[in-house]
């Protein structure tokens, strides 16, 4: 239990940090306002900018999905495995 | 740490594997670990965990028995390397950390502040803002009728004295209750106290912004002295209600830390 708790914190801290650098760099367009969330600041998209836009987009719902894996799915499965057991030893 | 220690090296966790089932380390009394906590122990970090505390206890044993000196019985991890390990971790954990952050994401250097102009809003720091907000309290000042409908003093001199209130009364709280209670639901009403507090620094401080709120200032106005009462008194009721179920006096009794007065 408290591994999991501690691999959705993970998931979540981690790719919050790398989803935030990559901001930084592609979608800041200054550090007065639309700070990480504006549109995309660089002229020209090369392959290293669709690279980060791509893992940018990625790292946000592997944040997101990762952190409901660990935290609710996981454990919801587990909960829902021993009360199937549980139905199934009682009605034996 | 390697696998070739040799038979004269004297081995400091008693030269074979420390077993993690509670056996054999000590003789079974009180303090011998039950089916669930072996179970706990038996893997995975927990494991490691009670390994290591269970080391550094044998090798504290050791040392007592091999010593001479009686009174040896300290109950305390060496700093070297108990302690530094993790302290170490700790502190490289957050060095790397600014380290990647001041690489990756340089702050921006704003242009130099410019002292022959003043800036259109003056506000003080965030955490300033209570304070700020109480030298808004202008229209509370009263008119006195004896004095032919004027103020007995200045706004801003009422706002200072209010900020002398509201401090003073801070400040008397602590003598006033002891803190005895271990939980809100203990004492409901200073628990509805530090809620009209909080509430009553969140409130005042929007006041102290108003020009950047988008709400009426007088509706704000209203609301900032309005809404701590709100949620005090449904903290209290919330509480009061919560004492019903609770075993107020068992659970009092059960864990009281500190001896009747």
């Amino acid at each position: 239990m408290a591994d999991e708790f501690a691999k959705g914190l993970f998931v979540l801290t981690g790719g919050l940090l790398a989803w935030m650098v990559l901001s930084g760099w592609y979608t800041t367009e200054s550090f007065e306002e639309g700070q990480l969330i504006a549109e995309v600041t660089v002229s020209q998209i090369d392959i290293y900018a669709t690279i980060a836009l791509t893992l940018r987009d990625a790292l946000f719902w592997f944040m997101i999905l990762g952190a409901l894996t660990f935290w609710v799915l996981i454990p919801a499965a587990r909960e829902a495995r021993a009360a199937w057991a549980n139905r199934e030893s009682g009605s034996k | 740490m390697t696998d070739t220690d040799s038979d004269s090296e004297a081995a400091t966790d008693g030269g074979e594997e420390v077993r993690a089932d509670g056996t054999g380390i000590v003789a079974p009394d009180d303090e011998t670990p039950t089916w669930r906590e072996r179970k706990e122990r038996s893997q995975g970090l927990s494991r490691l965990t009670y390994e290591y505390f269970e080391r550094a206890r044998r090798e504290d044993q050791d040392l007592r028995e091999e010593s001479t000196y009686v009174e040896r019985d300290v109950l305390a991890f060496p700093t070297w390397p108990h302690e530094l390990i993790r302290n170490l971790s700790i502190t490289f954990f957050f060095v790397g950390m600014i380290i990647f952050l001041s690489a990756t994401l340089p702050p921006h250097i704003a242009a130099p502040a410019d002292p022959s102009t003043t800036p259109a809003i003056i506000l003080p720091d965030w955490y300033l803002y209570w304070s700020f907000g109480l030298l808004k309290l202008g229209p509370l000042n009263p008119e006195i009728a004896l004095l032919g409908g004027q103020k007995l003093m200045k706004d801003a001199t009422y706002g200072v004295i209010a900020n002398i209130v509201v401090v003073g009364f801070i400040s008397i709280v602590p003598f006033l209750n002891k803190g005895a209670a271990r939980r809100p639901v203990e004492q409901p009403f200073w628990a509805a106290v530090g809620v009209f507090g909080v509430t009553f620094a969140a409130t005042i401080s929007a006041l102290a912004v108003k020009n950047l709120l988008p709400i009426d200032p007088h509706l704000l106005f209203d609301l900032a002295l309005l809404l701590p009462f709100v949620t005090g008194f449904v903290t209290y009721a919330l509480l009061k209600t919560m004492r019903e179920g609770y075993m107020f006096s068992l659970n009092r009794r059960y864990y009281r830390l500190r001896p009747p007065k």
